[in-house]
């Protein structure tokens, strides 16, 4: 067993999870969509494209592509969120949470294509 | 770029991570610590309000306590995180200069600005594999001459100089092996612009790999290589296209030609001297009975010279052991002095002394001129700095391989054409280079002419006015009208005309409005001379190879498209005879005598008066 594979492995599959666990829930309705949780996606998603540096060959260039998308979309996300309550003042509507819950949509599906690499390498490392 | 960004960014992952880190532990501490605002109403702090103070905490540049004033348990919690910040950055800017400092990170990156300053190059150049002596030599020979260099070594300590010396434009420097095909690459030989490479190691089998290498990476490369050995050398041989310098043969072929052929080698140093300069004397050495002293590379080359040259040698070498493969004249003694009566010096017309040690050879003058003062001196000079110790020996010829290298490689490089005709002269015996002597001669006197090549290029306007516009063929003659006043000639003598392979169906005679016939050997001729200035010249004219070769051509020969003529001729010729391919109204008026009209409207009026009846 490889620790670097066990780090590697669990802050992918952990951006990806904190980013459902974000996203879950009716696109509209603010009270589903807890702002911490989408921190802790932001945070975890950063950590997990810094480990995805260095690596030259094929599938790690589109791994860190991947997570480019989903830091994007996620920091995207949270600015919408601040601009609407700390610059326009007002509190969350259906229209804004929706903005912001189908951006984080967005870099949920990058995130599952991540996973996606990630459990196609580890097939092809067993045979 | 990309290998200093991929390096960058794998060394620095550990430092981000930890600023990643310690951010967000700063940050969910503060939106979870309870605050209150100015009325006393509990409050918790948003994340973009705890994200901004954390920024300006971490960084150390402290706006306050903003939205409301902190609670105690907020200030707590702040001078926790400043401290964690603090560790973070110091951290993370720690690895950045660690990383700047770091031997792997600095070759890459100056790699990275090498590969863009060659790819930035847009004049021609020459790449040099070895920066010896020779190497040295020809790179500030070529950049006297305008022309850009590359240079490749192994080692740093002797490129360290090149930032110091005196260049007009500095070599671009790389140092690597240039044994492998990726550094010749990134040296850019592949590129268009790139019109030579020089393999000047000291290591034969680099060489070699070197020229292979260019070879098989971009043919269109003139590649040359200096070689000693004489396996590598056939190898190079057969392996074709690559020029292959052996300095101990050109020394010995000229020692041999001074005493069989002295026409050819008396041609070959006045064509090759510094234009403008007197005529370099001619050494002139004795025939008869020669001493060898050393006969490793050096001396094996000059005996087999002299046996050429039909002249009786004995050699002797303290170094070699005796054996039953070496020739009956070679003697192997235990010191010089013994060797030299062996040799019976007393009776010999001269002195090869060509050992490997500077100091060797002049006591081996010295003792030699005391038994017999009147013998001719060779003597091979190793180390550049012992300059002054050989030349206080007042040899008669003098081999010091930088310089021969330099002037073997410049000539290759800068008038292809000139070596073929002194291949010519030499292969031909004494008449062809006794009839070249006689016609500069009378031209010349005692100067050392100008030697270039000119090019029947049709894609210029002047040379296809004068191919294609009219009736009469361009003789060579015309070349040599002067453009200013027609009824004197320029003085040039020409040496050599080259001509391409077979020309494309349509002949001279074309109607004055088609377009040129395009072949790909024109093609090349085409993109070789568009580019103007010195370098262009110096480099441009050496990848074409002709099929046929005439030496001292006939004036009346009739010119055709893509020819190739070298001249020699007076300072300022070479300028006067490049009106011709710009415009075409010298050639007109150098034939007639007459300026013709240059424009559409005067043309008709010349035409119409010229035919009256005809309109």
């Amino acid at each position: 067993m490889n620790l670097e594979k066990v780090i590697f492995g669990f802050f992918i599959i952990l951006a990806c999870s904190l980013n459902f666990g974000f996203f879950i829930g009716d696109i509209d309705r603010p009270e589903l969509h807890h702002p911490i949780e989408l921190f802790f996606a932001i945070v975890v998603n950063l950590i997990a494209l810094v480990l995805k540096f260095g690596d030259r060959t094929h599938i790690g260039a589109t791994h860190l592509a991947t997570s480019l998308v989903a830091c994007l979309q996620l920091i995207a996300a949270a600015l919408a969120w601040t601009w609407v309550v700390y610059v326009e003042k007002t509190a969350l509507d259906a229209g804004s949470t929706a903005t912001i819950v189908s951006l984080a949509g967005g870099a949920l599906l990058a995130n599952l294509i991540s996973v996606i690499l990630l459990i196609g390498e580890t097939l092809r490392q067993s045979r | 770029m990309g290998d200093v960004l991929f390096l960058v960014l794998r060394r620095l992952r550990a430092p981000l991570i930890t600023l990643i880190a310690v951010y967000s532990i700063a940050v969910v501490g503060l939106v979870a610590v309870p605050g209150e605002t100015p009325e006393g109403q509990p409050w918790r702090m948003g994340f973009f309000h705890a994200f901004y103070v954390m920024s300006y905490t971490a960084t150390t540049i402290g706006f306050g306590e903003i939205p409301y004033p902190f609670t105690d348990a907020q200030r707590l919690w702040v001078t926790f995180s400043i401290y964690l910040s603090v560790i973070g950055w110091a951290y993370a800017i720690g690895s950045v200069f660690a990383l700047s400092q770091d031997a792997t990170f600095r070759a890459a990156a100056s790699r990275a600005v090498f590969l863009r300053r060659v790819a930035g190059l847009r004049e021609p150049y020459c790449v040099i594999c070895g920066y010896g002596r020779s190497g040295r030599a020809i790179a500030h020979a070529l950049d006297a001459q305008g022309a850009r260099t590359v240079v490749v070594d192994l080692d740093p300590a002797r490129v360290a100089g090149i930032a110091v010396e005196d260049f007009d434009a500095s070599p671009l420097v790389l140092v690597a092996d240039a044994r492998h095909p990726e550094v010749l690459r990134d040296a850019g030989i592949a590129r268009p612009e790139c019109r030579a490479v020089l393999a000047l190691t000291a290591d034969d089998e680099a060489n070699q790999s070197v020229a292979i290498g260019t070879r098989v990476l971009d043919p269109a490369t003139i590649v040359i290589a200096r070689v000693t050995d004489p396996a590598v050398k056939s190898n190079l041989q057969d392996f074709g296209g690559v020029a292959v310098i052996d300095p101990f043969e050109s020394f010995a072929h000229n020692v041999g030609a001074d005493l069989a052929a002295p026409e050819a080698l008396q041609l070959e140093e006045w064509l090759t001297g510094v234009p403008g300069g007197e005529r370099p004397e001619t050494v002139r050495l004795p025939k008869g009975p020669w001493v060898l002293a050393g006969y490793g590379r050096f001396g094996r080359a000059v005996a087999e010279a002299l046996t050429a040259a039909g002249q009786p040698w004995r050699a002797f070498d303290p170094y070699l052991a005796p054996s039953a493969s070496l020739p009956q004249q070679v003697r192997t003694c235990a010191s010089a002095e013994e060797g030299l009566r062996e040799c019976e010096v007393a009776g010999a017309v001269g002195l090869v002394a060509g050992t490997d040690d500077d100091t060797m050879n002049l006591g081996l003058v010295t003792m030699a001129r005391r038994v017999n003062p009147s013998i001719a001196v060779v003597v091979r000079q190793h180390k550049a700095y012992n300059r002054v110790l050989i030349e206080a020996a007042r040899a008669r010829l003098t081999f010091v391989q930088s310089d021969l290298m330099t002037h073997e490689v410049l000539q290759a490089l800068t008038t292809p054409l000139l070596n073929r005709f002194l291949e010519l002269a030499r292969r031909d015996g004494a008449a062809l280079a006794r009839q070249a002597l006689q016609r500069l001669d009378a031209s010349f006197g005692r100067q050392v002419p100008f030697v270039w090549t000119f090019e029947c290029d049709p894609s210029q306007p002047g040379i296809r006015q004068a191919l294609y516009g009219t009736a009469d063929p361009l003789r060579l003659a015309d070349l040599l009208i002067d453009p200013r006043d027609p009824s004197a000639t320029l003085n040039a003598v020409p040496l050599l005309l080259a001509r391409p392979g077979p020309m494309p169906s349509a002949g001279p005679m074309r109607a004055p409005g088609d377009p040129e016939p395009a072949s790909p050997s024109w093609r090349r001729h085409l993109r070789m001379t568009s580019r103007q200035g010195r370098a262009e010249r110096l480099l441009g004219a050496a990848a074409a190879a002709p099929a046929d070769e005439v030496a001292l051509p006939d004036p009346q020969t009739a010119l055709r498209p893509g020819d190739f003529i070298m001249f020699a001729g007076s300072e300022g010729v070479e300028s006067l005879q490049r009106r011709f391919l710009l415009d075409p109204s010298p050639i007109e008026f150098v034939r007639t005598g007459a300026e013709p009209p240059r424009s559409w409207l005067f043309r008709r009026f010349a035409r119409a008066r010229r035919s009256p009846s005809g309109g």
